[in-house]
């Protein structure tokens, strides 16, 4: 009995071949999308979870209120004090371990023999981090790896770059010129789905501050392993308890928290962590796409077999009549759905093992088939087939094995085959789909465009930032006018940190005609006073800061010292007062006393999903961590070179490294972008997937019409009337998905916009180009089989029935 | 074996009611050989539809075996027709997808009957058609005649105890036809298989014991020998 269901499945496939290749393309094509998202997906599902604690590990998060703000700040960073302590006091904690970057400000020189790179991902952590997190050693002790503030780990790849096929162990590396480290393990590559990315590990104990514990000044990442069976929120809530036992309560509040580890990556609100977290919420759409589109798949599937009822009418009649009951009819149908689908996934596999590594590359995620273990893997698959299987096959198989024998017999089949209105529907859904993803592709790419291009009251075109590392100022200062000389160089402007890295944690805690107690959180990052006019920032109350100014707080008396400040426009808002106020105002800034300057006027320095928070600008000139320096633009690779040949003058020991102003700011929207370029492949896919069904469609339909068309032929009607006649059947279809898909489209993206403080608005146009876009797509496809069937000789068509 | 009581089937055209089938009763025993005849249009494929269950009547009682078939559900029919009856189409019917010998064995597929005894019994009918060398043909490659002797050879595999037979020599010459005959009508003495076929041929008519004549979805006469 199966064998004979197969014969006449294969024999239906061969016999029409047109759409039994369109068929399984679509949904081998729908297969493999499914498949390279869920890959994707399970890539972000995955992350941490190797660590086999992960269930255990929780990341502290610390949130304080000062008095006079309106929110409450929470963030990732911790001071020094909670981990040692809390692991003394708190009989729930098991261990914890701090982490944090070797420097934040600039990458680590490092040393060996005649061989220097600079380390980006160089961390340092507390001895116990690889007890808490597991991390594969191929040579060295992980309890003892980091025990003394000399020991250092490396990765497989690092190890590699300085000691080729030496062992590394034992061997001596030199951090900035100073610090002698000893190799004390070599470990596995970091996986890409660690949230603690590093090339070398040192121990938290070669930084200053682990000598001290402290409850302010928060550096530091913290993670917590809990004993088994231990409450996350009580133990949160005993830290919490701890630290507000012995505080005043006029003053602010604060909040220990405890995230889980394998929930940081995408849930995480603590804002900046040690690496860029993901979204949720990207999560569940593109698990949205990849149902859709399988879904899509299905449905083309679905179609075209309901499109061919009428031509297999007669064989379920004869069937019937031969002793078929409705169950095995129903089976056979199945089976040749479960045949297609095989097929399908067969092929689906292999395009997804083929552009797995192009899907990497463009996602920026090691994806490869070894990101599923292989059993869920096999088990994926086998559940990919029976669902599509049932999917595409369900509802075909009822609808034909309940065919009435008779009817089909008596030739009506195409009375019966009344599935038009379904496969309409169908064709309709599929657009509104299609038509959906249209629209929303181009207006997340015009909000994409947006925040790049917005006009973020910073000038960041062109500007250059260079790693300085906290040279001293002297030193900078002659740089910059050595390189000031350049053509192609319009100024320079040495700063704490880049713009996009403007650090939290300052307060300003007096102010003029306020109250004792008063506080304000603020970001306020230590600059030159040539910081507003090199970064184009306006000033819209006061003058910029110069060199009086700099000399007041160079002032080596530290009651002489004077500050003198710029606030943005939220900063003064906040105080409550109006920018021309401000000027003159004395102010003090965590100690630091001085007089209001200037009032600038509002600039993004952190992503534009968030609204602009008050920030303080301020000349102090004890660290500059990098230089910001502005370029004409013109024969920009020359200007580098010439800046380099500079550096290299002024600092041998130090390899010359720069970026680009501009792609710091990109790198705060890569999961934006990220799943943008996602969302557009996968708007291609969907728009490929309904294409094929349609044209399977226009396929059957001219077939079915052919005596029609023959007809109309002969009686003298021209190839471009035929022609228009059987394309508008199909673009009527597409109008109607327009209509309903532009709502629903509209509804969504206005939704996914929230998310972001700086927004576009939603204009008319998109629709129309996105309908357009649409019903010329759907043109082309079926334009070619309308124009086919109009130029088809009439007399054969007609001779054939 | 069949009996029909006052079975009417009509059309609803505009506001009337079109009777292709007018109050027929009519009663066929077991080992009967009828032949039901009449003009183009006369209700006569309607007629043999109702009897092999394969169309509904909207009106009368149909017993089958003694079983009341206006009764039955669809899937009861399907058994008792599976059970007794073999049907030879007008136009033919066969599967496109399948060749001959595939479209011979068919019906024993759905009755389960096992593999080598299929063989067997396909054997044997190719041979008594005379089509063995046809067998791995598909119908499209096929004579209309040829098509209406594998139809045949289709009905009768399963060895069904009343044979229904919409014009089976339609479209065979005359010499064929005959044979045909000859086989039913030792099928009907010898098997005592139930035969009820429908002609235009008076000659073939009357190798039945009885005729039917059919006027305008009416019985109009009936002769029995
Ligand atoms: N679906 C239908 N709607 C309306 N009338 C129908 C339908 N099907 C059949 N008829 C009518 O029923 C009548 C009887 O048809 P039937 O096929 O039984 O005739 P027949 O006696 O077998 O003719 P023939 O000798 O040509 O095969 C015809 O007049 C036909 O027009
Ligand atoms: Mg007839």
């Amino acid at each position: 009995m199966i064998r004979n269901y197969l014969k006449t499945a294969w024999r239906n496939l061969v016999q029409n071949k047109t759409t039994s290749f369109i068929s399984m393309a679509g949904l081998a094509v729908g297969i493999c999308s499914f498949l390279l998202l869920a890959t994707y997906l399970t890539n972000e599902l995955r992350y941490d979870r190797f660590n086999t604690n992960a269930g255990r590990i929780s990341r502290l998060t610390f949130s304080y209120k000062s008095a006079d703000d309106k929110e409450v700040n929470t963030t990732a960073l911790t001071p020094t004090a909670p981990v040692p302590v809390f692991k003394q006091q708190l009989a729930d904690i098991e261990d914890g371990v701090r982490v944090v970057n070797y420097s934040n400000m600039r990458a680590a020189v490092v040393q060996f023999g005649d061989k220097l790179f600079k380390e980006k991902k160089m961390l340092v952590a507390d001895a116990s981090f690889f007890k808490i997190f597991t991390f594969k050693f191929l040579s060295g002790n992980p309890a003892t790896a980091l025990a003394n503030s000399t020991s250092i780990v490396l990765t497989a790849s690092t190890a590699e770059k300085y000691f080729g096929d030496e062992d590394a162990m034992g061997k001596i590396l030199k951090v900035d010129q100073k610090n002698s480290m000893i190799v004390t393990g070599v470990i596995e590559d970091v996986p890409e789905y660690s949230q603690i990315k590093f090339d070398m590990m040192g121990s938290y104990a070669m930084m200053p501050r682990s000598l001290n514990l402290a409850w302010s000044s928060s550096n530091d990442y913290s993670y917590i392993l809990l004993k088994p069976g231990a409450n996350r929120e009580a133990v949160a809530k005993q830290m919490t308890d701890y630290i507000n036992k012995d505080r005043p309560a006029s003053g602010g509040k604060m909040w220990f928290g405890l995230e889980p580890l394998t929930r940081v990556h995408l849930y995480s609100t603590a804002g900046k962590g040690l690496e860029p977290s993901g979204n949720i919420k990207y999560v569940y759409i593109l698990g949205f796409v990849a149902i859709v589109l399988l879904v899509l798949a299905c449905v083309n599937f679905l179609n075209l077999v309901t499109a061919r009822s009428a031509e297999r009418a007669k064989e379920i009649g004869v069937r019937k009549v031969m002793g078929a009951m409705r169950g095995q009819l129903f089976v056979q149908f199945i089976a040749e759905a479960g045949i297609i689908t095989l097929f399908s996934l067969i092929a689906g596999v292999l395009l997804l093992s083929a552009l797995l590594p192009v899907f990497s590359n463009f996602t920026g995620q090691q994806l490869s088939l070894q990101t599923w273990n292989p059993e869920w893997l096999i088990l994926a698959l086998v559940t990919l087939f029976v669902v599509v299987t049932l999917l595409a096959g369900t509802y075909p198989s009822l609808y034909l094995s309940a065919f009435k024998p008779i009817v089909t017999l008596k030739g009506g089949s195409s009375m019966q085959a009344g599935g038009n209105m379904l496969r309409k529907s169908l064709v309709v859904f599929q657009f509104v789909v299609s038509v959906f993803f249209i629209i929303s592709t181009i207006i997340a790419g015009n909000q994409l465009r947006y925040i790049q291009s917005l006009n973020t009251g910073i000038n960041r075109d062109q500007v250059l930032v260079l790693d300085l590392g906290g040279m001293g100022y002297n030193q900078i200062e002659s740089f910059k006018g050595e390189i000031g000389q350049q053509t192609g160089v319009l100024g320079s402007t040495a700063s704490y940190d880049s713009p996009v890295n403007v650090g939290g944690g300052y307060s300003i805690n007096t102010a003029e005609g306020k109250n004792a107690d008063f506080n304000l959180s603020v970001t306020a990052i230590p600059v030159e006073k040539s910081f507003t006019k090199t970064l184009g920032i306006k000033l819209i109350a006061g003058n910029d800061l110069d060199l009086g100014d700099e000399q007041q707080v160079m002032d080596t008396s530290a009651d002489k010292r004077r500050y003198s400040f710029i606030l943005n426009e939220a900063a003064v808002k906040g105080m409550g007062w109006k920018p021309e106020q401000a000027i003159g105002k004395k102010i003090g800034l965590n100690g630091r006393m001085g007089t209001i300057k200037a009032v600038a006027k509002d600039f993004n320095f952190a992503s534009l999903h968030e609204e602009i928070t008050p920030i303080v600008m301020f000349p102090e000139y004890d660290w500059f961590g990098k230089l910001l320096v502005k370029t004409s633009g013109k024969n920009t690779a020359n200007t580098i070179a010439a800046i380099a040949s500079k550096w290299h003058k002024f600092y041998p020991n130090s390899p010359f490294e720069y970026h680009f102003l501009d792609q710091e700011f990109d790198a705060m929207y890569k999961t934006d972008q990220r799943t943008g370029g996602i969302l557009t492949a996968f708007t291609v896919v969907t728009i490929l997937i309904s294409c094929l069904g349609l044209f399977g469609l226009a396929v059957f339909s001219t077939r079915q019409r052919i005596k029609e068309i023959g007809i109309r032929k002969v009686l003298g009607a021209g190839v471009a009337s035929i022609a228009g006649l059987i394309s508008f059947d199909f673009i009527k279809l597409v109008l109607i998905a327009i209509v309903i898909s532009s709502p629903l489209a509209w509804f969504a993206m206005n939704k996914w916009l929230q998310d972001f403080a700086f927004r576009v608005s939603i204009q008319w146009w998109v629709f129309v180009l996105a309908g357009g876009m649409a019903a010329l797509i759907a043109f082309l496809t079926v334009g070619y089989q309308s124009i086919k069937a109009a130029l088809s000789n009439p007399v054969k068509s007609l001779r054939s029935e | 074996m069949l009996s029909l009581q006052h079975i009417s089937k009509y059309y609803q055209v505009g506001g009337n009611k079109n009777f292709v089938v007018n109050d027929i009763s009519l009663d066929v025993d077991e080992g009967e050989f009828v032949s039901i005849m009449g003009p183009s249009g006369s209700g006569k494929s309607t007629l043999l539809n109702i009897i092999g269950m394969l169309d509904e009547p909207n009106d009368g009682y149909h017993y089958f075996v003694n079983q009341p078939v206006h009764q039955l559900k669809e899937k009861q029919r399907a058994a008792l027709y599976k059970q007794y009856i073999g049907f030879v189409f007008q136009a033919y019917h066969l599967i496109d997808e399948l060749t001959v010998y595939e479209n011979i064995e068919t019906p024993l597929i759905y009755q389960d009957v096992k593999g080598s005894e299929r063989k067997a019994m396909v054997a044997d009918m190719l041979d008594r058609f005379q089509i063995v060398g046809k067998k791995d043909l598909f119908p499209a490659q096929l004579s209309g005649g040829q098509q209406q002797l594998v139809g045949i050879a289709r009905a009768l595999i399963a060895k069904p105890k009343l044979l229904l037979a919409d014009e089976p020599t339609g479209n065979l010459n005359s010499k064929q036809g005959e044979e045909i005959m000859e086989l039913f009508r030792k099928l009907n003495k010898e098997d005592g298989v139930t035969i009820i076929q429908v002609t235009h041929s008076e000659k073939n008519a009357e190798y039945g014991s009885r005729i039917i004549n059919l006027l305008d979805g009416r019985v109009e006469s009936s002769r029995k020998f």
